[in-house]
């Protein structure tokens, strides 16, 4: 057997058997659905309990009796016996006292701070002439609400607008005949794949490329530095050349992540099997089953574990301890998550000049492209390997490539030399005179 | 399979660690390369092993050039060596014959007999982190030959046995030899390599000192020295007549005798002074010629200083 598969099984085998592999592959998409599902979930909980609120209204038209009666229509359980809001009491003050409305504010922001009132609201004098005087005083964040008062005020003030006017139509006729449209968005092949949809997609494809390049990456090079440590460096040395045992090391590591990204398939395919039993958006099937997507989330997975694994390597080989090496952990880190902080502004606009020049940057290419591939590359009703999303993810792609034989080439220099370094940290003009040697 | 160095040398910045170093290893000896520390037997042993490449000179095996082939045929254990903490004895031994190209299959069969012998046997499916400091020694010998080389070298291999176990080790040697097998090892402890070795290369400050055989190497210095222990302070014996040199050992003297020197009337005087425990004519120890040769003290007459070799 060569000697390079023999490193390769071990190094296999070391990961595989572990019971970490195994609880790390049932594990990771649960906690990860949670993670996605949870604030969903949660967000759509009902109410557990009526919300109480206050208004001061100076407008002298009953702005506040109006906005009280407006928010009768919402409550908490479906048999419409438990009221949303309950408005404890409407202070009709005088449009000049400003003194009476100071004090009744000070009581009532008094109470907001004991939670005996959740929102108190301010109307103020402009608001008979339809002018939006008026503000809600509340330590809450509760959207939904704060978005609902601010639908059934619009209204409110719209009505007395139209008081004021010559326009001699009713309120409710005025609000049909300016209804808001939904605009429904279709891409070129004529169907729609809500952002959502996109988004989360998104992020689980470059998510377990992530997971897999930093978590078998640091495995790499733990793995350099615990045979540099114990000193068995120097008899592997003396049986294997440096260059098979990195290889060696790379590649049985990379066979462990194909091996738990497989299994991960291998689950969600049964998942979405059996997905008429949850509720996923149709929509996903033109995700996860584009052609396009999958060949290029394989090529980027493998192109960018070999990268990265090999800068893992290399740091490995130059360091004399995992307390060393956490400082060049941390650089690498920020490269490969670059496409999760720019997430938002790459998505909105995947073609940006910004999100090209990453994409062909090779070490940012691997999930950068990746995740513009999730968001254009269903919109596209014709692959060519010459033209659009596909040549450019072949491109960078290329690039990732020639990236990790040039990488392969430096740190197998330095690496011969490195590993049987003990004690000082090398200084860079040493490293540089070690590829050269 | 034997093993020449012609004329290497190498330095590291502006240190010279190995100077112009020509020797032969014949087939079939125990070769022991001995001085103190940093005298450069880790970097000649390592430049054997291709491990650092030599900036100039030739390492030979068998007359050639080293090939691939030739790592599978050596058994190397360096002087700082670690195994494996989280693998089970039996991997550790299968993983380290495999990369020697040796089947697993025979690693199985012939595994229990060395473990056996090492005392390791109850261990052969537990963690080598379960282990103590010489247990894992001890195994750490038995996976530098169990894929049966022809070449053993054997970087201060004794550091850190206890003497039963040192023992244990040496019959196993002298075994070895008698298989055929060429043994090369270094070591700091003059007097283990008096012991055991048949043939010598003392080197100091990477330049070679002295080289032979065991015997050629005592029978150029004669039987001119004497072996003194006494109680009381001895302290005066340098200035007797006829004695060349003192080499104070701690427990015992050896002192060094000029041409033609009586050393009856040396008997005669030390015993006037003291009482004396033992007064022997002997062979100089390989100790007293290093310092003789070398022309200055080693930093360290036979302890077990744990200092690496540069």
């Amino acid at each position: 057997m060569s000697k390079f598969l023999v490193v390769f099984k071990r190094e296999y085998a070391q990961v595989v058997k572990k019971k970490s592999f195994i609880a790390g592959i049932f594990l990771t998409p649960v906690l990860m659905a949670a993670l996605v599902m949870l604030p969903a979930f949660l967000a759509r909980q009902k109410a557990s309990e009526t919300e109480h609120l206050a208004v001061i209204d100076q407008s002298g038209c009953e702005i506040g009796a109006g906005f009280a009666k407006a928010l009768e229509r919402y409550f908490i359980d479906d048999e419409e016996t438990v009221p949303y809001y309950a408005v404890e009491r409407i202070f009709e003050l005088d449009r000049v006292d400003s003194s009476g409305r100071a004090a009744v504010e000070d009581s009532l922001r008094r109470l907001i701070n004991d939670k005996e009132l959740k929102y108190f609201l301010v109307v103020g004098e402009g608001t008979s002439g339809g002018d939006a005087d008026l503000y809600l005083v509340t330590n809450s964040d509760n959207f939904r609400s704060i978005s609902r008062f601010e639908q059934r005020l619009s209204d409110l003030l719209s009505a007395r607008r139209l008081e004021k006017s010559n326009v001699n139509l009713s309120i409710d006729s005025v609000l049909s005949l300016t209804q808001p449209i939904d605009l429904t968005i279709q891409d070129a092949k004529g169907e729609s794949i809500p952002f959502m949809v996109k988004y989360f997609s998104a992020l689980v494809f470059v998510g377990i490329m992530f997971g897999m390049m930093i978590g078998y990456g640091q495995l790499v090079m733990r793995s350099v530095i615990e045979e540099k440590n114990s000193r068995i460096m120097e008899v592997l040395i003396s049986s294997v050349s440096p260059f098979q045992l990195m290889l060696g090391k790379i590649m049985g590591l990379g066979a462990a992540t194909l091996t738990q990204v497989a299994i991960w398939f291998a689950l969600g395919a049964v998942m979405f099997m059996m997905r008429s039993a949850v509720s996923v958006d149709p929509s996903i099937d033109r995700i996860v089953f584009d052609p396009v997507i999958i060949v290029f989330f394989i090529l980027f997975l493998v192109s960018g574990y070999l990268l990265f694994s090999t800068l893992f390597a290399l740091v490995g080989s130059i360091v004399n301890t995992e307390k060393e090496a956490q400082n060049f952990v941390a650089p690498i880190t920020i490269l490969m998550v670059l496409p999760f902080l720019l997430g938002i502004a790459v998505v909105q606009e995947p073609n940006s000049t910004l999100a090209v020049v990453l994409s062909l940057f090779p070490f940012t290419a691997p999930t950068m492209m990746m995740m513009r591939v999730v968001f254009i590359a269903p919109t596209v009703t014709e692959h060519s390997l010459f033209s659009g999303i596909a040549a450019e993810a072949t491109l960078s792609f290329l690039i990732v490539v020639a990236a990790v034989a040039g990488m392969i080439w430096l740190t197998s220099r330095i690496f011969r030399v490195g590993i049987l370094m003990y004690g000082k940290r090398p200084t860079l003009p040493e490293i540089i005179k070690w590829v050269k040697y | 399979m034997f093993l020449k160095l012609d004329r290497i040398c190498k330095t590291f910045g502006d240190k010279v660690a190995v100077d112009n170093l020509s020797l032969e290893v014949p087939e079939g000896v125990l070769y022991g390369i001995i001085g103190p520390n940093g005298a450069g037997k880790t970097t000649t042993i390592r430049m054997v092993m291709d491990i650092t490449a030599p900036d100039s000179g030739r390492v030979l095996i068998d007359g050639n050039r080293p090939d691939r082939r030739f790592r599978n045929r050596v058994g190397y254990l360096p002087e700082e060596r670690g195994l494996y903490r989280k693998m089970t004895l039996l991997e550790v031994m299968l993983y380290m014959a495999e990369l020697k190209g040796y089947p697993a299959r025979t690693v199985r069969e012939n595994c229990d007999q060395w473990l056996q012998r090492m005392d390791l046997l109850e261990y052969k499916y537990k963690k080598v982190e379960e282990l103590s400091k010489g247990m894992q020694q001890k195994l750490q010998f038995i996976t530098t030959i169990l894929h049966d080389p022809d070449l053993i070298i054997l970087d201060e291999l004794f550091s850190g046995l206890d003497p039963l176990n040192i023992e244990l080790i040496k019959g196993i040697l002298l075994e070895l030899k008698r298989a055929g097998k060429t043994i090369l090892f270094s070591t700091h402890v003059m007097e283990q390599a008096e012991k055991l070795c048949d043939h010598i290369c003392m080197i100091s400050r990477g330049r070679k000192v002295i080289d032979g055989s065991m015997a050629e190497v005592r029978s150029r210095f004669g039987k001119n020295s004497i072996r003194l222990e006494v109680v009381g302070d001895s302290g005066f014996v340098s200035s007797l007549a006829g004695i060349r040199k003192v080499t104070d050992f701690n427990n015992y003297l050896e002192l060094e005798l000029e041409g033609g020197a009586d050393t009856d009337a040396i008997l005669k005087s030390v015993a006037q002074r003291v009482s004396v425990r033992r007064f022997a004519l002997v062979e100089p120890s390989l100790y007293s010629i290093f310092i003789d040769m070398a022309g200055g003290e080693p930093a360290d007459p036979g302890g077990a200083g744990e200092v690496a070799d540069v």
